[in-house]
């Protein structure tokens, strides 16, 4: 419960309390003359800027029980501003508050409008609070403010009216179902001897008064709550009670009042209103009278407050999160520091191993990679040395071919050249199909043979038989991957023009001369 | 909320846009440090973690350098790992003519490249590289042409592979007497290699 200045104003004294830590202060009563006037303007001078509460108990008072059409929003919000200029033309100081619905079919919305019909009665007053830029949160009839009495004391009563003598007479408020319906203040002199039963008599009236204004019927039972603070009322009980059989009649004295509503005693003695001052400390009511341009200064106020409480949020997270975060990297560098002293201690170890090495010229890891590289070039190596041993072991077996040329390749490409003339049709004697290369292919063998059928008479079919058992010879090695005639003596392609004549003298025959292209099987 | 009333709230709402704006630099500058300071961290333990694993193998360590050390050294003779030994190379094409009886032997070397088929051998950190040499020498036989590059290899003037070669036979007519009958063309590629960072070398 934050701590807040009280006031109640009446017509004949000002009470001005302070709430601090959910507790009731002492009350200072300031009397309704230019000298209690000039002394309440000390007193604000000298009060904390804490927002202020207002209690008015005053005779011009209105209440108004009202049915209305249910509503909602802006709807609600128009008809209820309307309503209350129409009732009350004279004042600003005026409230509605929804009190349930009807139980009719139309289920109309119950208000009960209240206003403070006087205003000049706390300007003055309300005028030097604001001066002196304190907050004004609130203004509260104090009827409105005694609904918490009800509440506290856990009151049931269908009907109850609760009494209280106040500086400015005997207020008199009517609770229906825990809810106010109608308050009024009957000006009686308290130090009169026959005050008790002119409160009596007052208690009777109202109720002939609520008959009147059909809040309750004669019939229907009725219970009187006696606030006696300064247990000043105790004859009343007893009067009530013998004149209005019908009528249940409680007294709440001073010490129950302490007890029950946890008022410190200096406090309610301080002043007649200050048992109103502690119900409206802890939760002020709804019912609130002041419009927005009294209560500019608290919804300043509150945005202020708020505005510091996001601050202090914003403090404390990034405060929070700073020093979350100045941990880790406290606790990151701390076991970066042990990790680079562990490192240098290892690598002192390892340099010390390392002084029972042989010297080397590099690491042992390119020691052994080198030696493994220089032993993969030794085995991955080739020479012309296997293929032109083939070649010569063919040609033994066919004498009648001489060769003419040899060229052998080491790569991924085949060995080129051999590809003019009578180019026989391609894989004229294929062993196995040879895949095509792609990138990072595997290196292969290849050899290129040129030579020539001797002797050559004119006798093409014979001399291309001889090149072809020659290929085949080669390709039934088993290194060899793949022969091909790449050029015969004589192209017999149904696609080309042939040309020539049959003589059988030699020197006119011409020369049956080929090429074979023969590709080794890639190492394993 | 009009100007009058905003003005009012003016202070606290500055205070709280600096609050906020400090808050939020400092939590940036301070995650930064954070972000630095745990890279800088996991950068150590990687060092740490290398320095125990190096320290862990250093046994496996001297057993490598005991049992490769020779024959590094063997390739360094050889001029195998490190520089070019171009003048071996051609002391060595010089006595391999002699020993086989060649007819001498033409050559010309091309520049130092990359070595092509250097990915068949994962040369990790190490350099292979290869110069070109082209022949160009005369044969009586075919046997010499193979006599020629085994000597040449014995040389232990560096590593080669043969990439191509080609032999024709030359019109001699058919005489018997020591002449040249064959014309050989090869490509050899020299190998070298050599640690690519000097840092690698010990101390």
């Amino acid at each position: 419960m934050a701590d807040k200045l009280l006031f109640s104003v009446s017509a004949s004294q000002v009470s001005s309390a302070r709430w601090l830590g959910g507790r009731l202060g002492t009350s200072t009563v300031f009397e309704n003359s230019e000298a209690g006037f000039a002394a309440f303007k000390e007193h604000l001078a000298q009060e904390p800027n804490l927002p202020a509460h207002m209690i008015v108990d005053a005779v011009e008072e209105d209440y108004r029980f009202e049915s209305l059409p249910h509503s909602f929003g802006s709807d609600r919000g128009e008809m209820i501003a309307r309503k209350l200029k129409q009732h009350y033309r004279n004042t600003q100081y005026c409230n509605a508050r929804i009190q349930g619905r009807d139980p009719g079919k139309r289920r109309d919305d119950r208000y009960l409008f209240c206003a403070l019909t006087n205003p000049e009665l706390i300007n003055g007053w309300l005028q030097e609070i604001i001066e002196r830029k304190l907050p004004v949160a609130g203004i509260f009839l104090l009827p409105t403010v005694s609904a918490q009495l009800i509440e506290k004391l856990k009151l049931k009563q269908t009907n109850l009216l609760v009494v209280s003598i106040h500086g400015a007479g005997l207020r008199l408020s009517f609770f229906r179902d825990q809810q106010l319906r109608i308050s009024r203040l009957a000006r009686i002199d308290g130090s009169a001897s026959q005050a008790i039963k002119n409160y009596a008599e007052e208690i009777s009236n109202t109720r002939l008064y609520l008959h009147a204004l059909r809040v309750m019927t004669l019939d229907e039972h009725l219970s009187v709550l006696i606030v006696d603070r300064n247990d000043s009322l105790k004859d009343l009980e007893q009067t009530i009670g013998r004149d209005n059989p019908n009528i249940e009649c409680r007294r709440l004295g001073r010490q129950e009042i302490i007890s029950s509503l946890g008022i410190a005693a200096p406090a309610l003695d301080s002043s007649s209103d200050a048992l109103y001052l502690h119900l409206l400390g802890p939760r002020p009511p709804d019912n609130n009278l002041a419009p927005a341009n009294v209560t500019l200064g608290y919804r300043q106020h509150q945005i202020r407050r708020g505005i510091h409480a996001l601050t202090a949020v914003t403090v404390f997270a990034a405060a929070t999160w700073c020093a979350i975060t100045l941990y880790q990297i406290f606790d990151a560098r701390i076991d970066t520091e042990s990790a680079k002293r562990q490192t240098v201690d290892l690598q002192r170890q390892y340099q010390e191993a390392t002084l029972q090495f042989p010297a080397a010229p590099t690491t042992a890891e390119n020691l052994r990679r080198a030696v493994e590289i220089s032993q993969k070039i030794g085995a991955t190596t080739r020479t012309p040395e296997v293929t032109m041993g083939l070649v010569s072991q063919a040609l033994d077996s066919h004498p009648q071919i001489v060769m003419k040329s040899f060229a052998w390749k080491y790569g991924t490409t085949e060995v080129e050249g051999g590809r003019e003339g009578n180019q026989a049709p391609a894989a004229a004697v294929p062993v196995v199909p040879l895949p095509n290369a792609p990138a990072g292919a595997k290196r292969k063998e290849s050899a290129l043979v040129e030579g020539e059928v001797r002797p050559f008479r004119g006798d093409y079919r014979a001399a291309i038989d001889a090149i072809n058992r020659f290929a085949e010879t080669l390709a039934q090695q088993p290194n060899v991957a793949e022969v091909r005639v790449a050029k015969l003596p004589l192209n017999i392609s149904p696609n080309l023009t042939l040309a020539g004549n049959t003589t059988d003298s030699r020197e006119q025959a011409g020369k049956a001369e080929f090429t074979i292209i023969l590709v080794m099987k890639p190492a394993a | 909320m009009n100007a009058s009333e905003l003005r009012a709230l003016q202070t606290p709402l500055i205070l709280l846009l600096i609050i906020v704006a400090l808050g939020a630099g400092l939590i940036y500058q301070l995650d930064q440090t954070l972000v630095t300071t745990k890279r800088e961290l996991s950068l150590q333990q990687n060092q740490m973690r290398e320095a125990r694993t190096r320290l862990q193998k250093s046994g496996d360590e001297k057993d490598i350098i005991v049992r490769y050390l020779p024959s590094y050294q063997y390739l360094q003779r050889v001029g195998f790992v490190g520089d070019e030994q171009r003048l071996n190379w051609l002391e060595g094409l010089r006595l391999s003519n002699l020993q086989t009886q060649l007819f001498g032997v033409q050559y010309s070397i091309g520049s130092q490249q990359p070595y092509a088929f250097a990915s068949e051998l994962e040369p990790g950190q190490l350099a292979l590289q290869q110069s070109v040499m082209k022949l160009n020498f005369q044969l009586l036989h075919e046997g010499d042409l193979m006599n020629f590059l085994a000597a040449l290899g014995k040389q232990g003037a560096g590593f080669f592979s043969v990439n191509q070669c080609r032999v024709e036979r030359l019109g001699t007519g058919g005489s018997i007497r020591f002449q040249p009958n064959l014309r050989v063309d090869c490509d050899i590629a020299w190998i070298t290699l050599r640690p690519s960072s000097p840092g690698d070398k010990k101390s």
